[in-house]
């Protein structure tokens, strides 16, 4: 009887898991390559020039007219989003279909800034936002 | 048992792995290497750009120059459909040409990156 109630449990624990577990989803979108202050360090501004940073970062995604001069933009974003339904805990004990569900999207998007002089020389530089990296977090509250 | 266990192994391989999906985008016209390459700095005209790549995605007026800007994106998604657990990854990646024109129409810069060449497709949504 001991060992048989062990089994059930052990059952019951793969149910739930299961059905805590179903239904989730995880889901990554990036766009181009993200770029962290590590990658963007070798910038010293009043040496480095268009041409070193487009060597290191590739090109950039726009290109336009400053005060200064020019200012290229390098766009990336990487959007991170969980999801958990636990309508699926009450499925087979349901004679409808349903739906608890939590979510959460973290967008990511951010850009990185370098104005230049007329000559192409780095003047300044920084990321629009200053993004961090979240886990995957499916808890909205 | 001993002759059940790969049967068991491969059933629930099979019922946690129903599915897998592939997906592509692309938007733009690749933008040719060998194009690229014959720009030459201070040679090039704007009407030879204009024959070896076509007419720019955008043109960009930068301190008193025209800028033609070239792009093309490459997308790849690959989604692992799993009972228990789905995952799902899209990469993004662009091609960027910038070809800077003086006054003159002739090219005095060309900056180009080719980030779409190291695109994959990838399921794993977690780490890099």
């Amino acid at each position: 009887m001991l060992r048989s109630h062990g089994h059930f449990t052990i059952f019951l624990l793969f149910v739930l898991m299961g059905g805590l577990c179903s239904a989730c989803n995880v889901v990554r979108v990036t766009l181009n390559t993200p770029l962290t202050p590590d990658d963007v360090a070798f910038i010293v501004p009043g040496q480095t020039t268009l041409l070193e940073v487009i060597d290191r970062l590739g090109s950039p995604d726009s290109i336009n007219n400053s005060e200064t001069g020019i200012v290229s933009v390098h766009r990336f974003l990487d959007m991170k989003y969980a999801r958990v339904n636990f309508g699926w805990l009450a499925k087979p004990w349901s004679p409808v279909d349903p739906d608890l569900i939590f979510s959460r999207t973290g967008f990511g998007t951010d850009a990185f800034q370098v104005f230049y002089d007329s000559n192409g020389i780095v003047v300044q530089h920084s990321f629009l936002r200053h993004v961090i990296d979240r886990p995957f977090h499916p808890y909205p509250f | 048992m001993r002759f059940f266990q790969p049967f068991l192994f491969l059933a629930v391989v099979a019922i946690l792995i129903q599915g897998c999906a592939f997906s592509r985008g692309t938007l733009g016209d690749d933008i040719k290497t060998e194009a690229v390459s014959s720009i030459t700095k201070g040679v090039t005209t704007k009407t030879e750009v204009l024959t070896l790549l076509g007419a720019p995605d955008r043109v960009l007026p930068l301190n008193g120059r025209d800028v033609y800007q070239y792009y093309r994106y490459d997308a790849k998604a690959g989604s692992l459909l799993l009972i228990l657990i789905n995952f799902s990854r899209l990469s993004v990646k662009g091609d960027d040409l910038f070809v800077m024109l003086n006054q003159n129409g002739i090219v005095e810069e060309v900056l180009s990156s080719k980030r779409t060449e190291n695109l994959e497709f990838r399921f794993w949504p977690f780490g890099e």
